[in-house]
């Protein structure tokens, strides 16, 4: 009867993690639903849209982005992929540029102390520029432009990339090194397969510490200077005393940027790097 | 059938403190070695037992003197085993042992799973470093070594980081490997009784990298660990060492 015994118990913990998982689910779709609520009461007592528009205010809004508007022929229902594109292209192109100067930079300085001394102060110093500072700059710079907010995310990104590379770089495997070294590997072979894999996960620390950091960038610079971006639309309908519209956009990036967390940047790195759940001390 | 030559080796390392001494790890040594003979190198903690190692292996350059390491008058190809397994984390046991082959054809793959099932780890192929226990990382360590059919074999203290069982059983593996493909092994140890069980030569470093001795052991291989012949012999070298007088590093 032990196989019976087994299978019941398989079962019930089967049937547990089932059940935990829709007690989160719940938990979660209870946490939503109450913020919803607690936001329509006080839309109902504060009663003014300009002040706090009604989520059925907002969700009209999210519609009409969307949709376009049937008042408006110039809204035609692309506003939203047009911008939306307009500002992810953004961050990921400026994200790109902050990769290919951080990496670099943070090889030189894990590999070679001078360099290290050398680039740490400048690093640190863009590091801990405001990202307001950036916006103004590169507006003063290139005036409303493609490149200005790009370059903007690239600075705002670069030091996290290059400090944390130097940090992973510094701390490659040096047994592993050797081994490599007596099992007559070249650099290439060396490089490739002890470190890069060493540095990959310094490098997705690096890219998710700024990654929220270049989307506020992203997001400032176009408030300042775009004619396209969800930043611009933000502020173009707070110019318009369109509240509905400004809470409806800042809505849709606050969605986006949790799907893109979540799902995307969570599970390129559970799959890129599967071996480290089985790391252990010693 | 390597054959290793080390002539008038020395190796000094930097002062360890500003205006301190230099370290001597190795003084002067002259010693070959030819044929397919498991040599140990015993002696104390520091005296550059692992630094002979590396300067074989070409990790490290020595600063005077020279080794050469030949088979047949060509470069000998070398293994290398380590205190530490070494295995790239990121890697699955076969990747690993993939690693250090230069083709990755149909022959290759059947030949690195050959080597894991000599040690036992037919079912690893898949599994991560992570996954498996010190002991089996380091018969995977030890697997790979054998894996790339090398000249010489080069061994530094691969069983002391393991549990007095697991390091017999591993022992046995070892003489077992060794008996069936006779390679030129040089393997370091601090263990006496180790070192009696392999061994054909044990050469004797003492503190400052300096040889003290060199002792041939005349037993046909595999030896057990309870072959009462083998016992006789580890009592006896251990009487000889406790008896010398080994100089302390000055
Ligand atoms: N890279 C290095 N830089 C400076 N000194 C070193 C270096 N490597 C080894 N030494 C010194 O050389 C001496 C010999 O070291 P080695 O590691 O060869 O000893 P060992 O015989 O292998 O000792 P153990 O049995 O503890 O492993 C030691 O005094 C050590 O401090
Ligand atoms: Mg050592």
């Amino acid at each position: 009867m032990a196989g019976v015994l087994v299978d019941s118990a398989e079962a019930s913990a089967l049937g547990t993690a089932a059940g935990l998982r829709r007690r989160r689910y719940l938990a979660l779709a209870t946490g939503w639903v109450g913020f919803v609520a607690i936001w329509w009461l006080l839309s109902v007592w504060v009663n003014s849209d300009a002040r706090l528009p009604s989520p059925g205010r907002v969700w009209d809004e999210v519609w009409i982005i969307f949709n376009g508007d049937p008042t408006n022929s110039r809204n035609d229902g692309g506003i939203f992929w047009n911008n939306f594109l307009a500002s992810v292209i953004r961050v990921l192109l400026g994200f790109v540029v902050g990769v290919a100067m951080g990496t670099p930079l943070g090889f030189l300085m894990g590999r070679n102390r001078y360099w290290r001394s050398f680039l740490k102060s400048p690093v640190m110093i863009a590091g801990s520029i405001p990202g307001l500072t950036y916006a103004v700059m590169v507006l003063v710079v290139f005036g409303i432009s493609f490149v200005g907010p790009v370059l903007a995310i690239g600075l705002i990104s670069m030091p996290y990339i290059a400090i944390n590379v130097a940090e992973g770089v510094g701390g490659v495997d040096k047994g592993l090194l050797n081994m490599s070294r007596s099992f007559g590997r070249s650099e290439k072979q060396m490089f490739r397969d002890v470190v890069v894999p060493s540095v990959l996960p310094f490098i997705f620390a690096g890219v998710r510490l700024s990654f929220s950091l270049a989307w506020k960038v992203g997001q400032l610079t176009e408030v300042f200077g775009a004619s396209q971006g969800i930043g611009f639309q933000i502020r173009r309908n707070f110019q318009l005393f369109n509240m509905p519209a400004v809470i409806a956009w800042i809505g849709l990036f606050i969605i986006f940027m949790l799907v893109l967390e979540r799902f995307v940047l969570v599970r390129i790195e559970r799959k890129l790097f599967r071996w480290r759940q089985w790391e252990r001390e010693g | 059938m390597a054959k290793v030559t080390v002539s008038k080796l020395a190796k000094l390392f930097p002062p360890p403190i500003k205006g301190g001494d230099v370290v001597r790890a190795i003084t002067n040594i002259d010693f070959e070695v030819d044929g397919n003979v498991f040599v140990s190198i015993v002696g104390p903690s520091g005296c550059g037992k692992s630094t002979l190692l590396n300067i074989l292996s070409g990790v490290d350059t020595p600063t005077s003197g020279s080794v050469t390491v030949t088979e047949a008058g060509k470069p000998a190809k070398l293994g290398y085993v380590f205190q530490d397994a070494r295995l790239l984390p990121w890697r699955s046991v076969m990747d690993n042992m993939m690693y250090v082959r230069d083709d990755a054809s149909d022959e290759s793959v059947a030949n690195a799973a050959k080597y894991l099932s000599m040690v036992g780890l037919d079912h690893t192929h898949e599994m991560f470093p992570g996954q498996l226990s010190g002991g089996m990382q380091q018969r995977v360590g030890i697997a790979r070594a054998f894996s790339v059919e090398p000249d010489l074999l080069l061994m530094d203290e691969p069983f002391s980081h393991l549990d007095a069982m697991t390091a017999r059983s591993l022992r046995d593996h070892l003489q077992e490997l060794w008996s069936r493909t006779r390679k030129t092994v040089l393997f370091v140890t601090h263990d006496v009784m180790e070192a009696v069980q392999l061994s054909d030569r044990i050469i004797v470093l003492a503190p400052g990298g300096v040889i003290y001795d060199d002792i041939s052991i005349d037993l046909p291989h595999p030896r057990k660990a309870s072959d009462p012949k083998v016992a006789t012999l580890q009592a006896e070298i251990l009487g000889q060492f406790e008896n010398m007088q080994i100089p302390a590093v000055e």
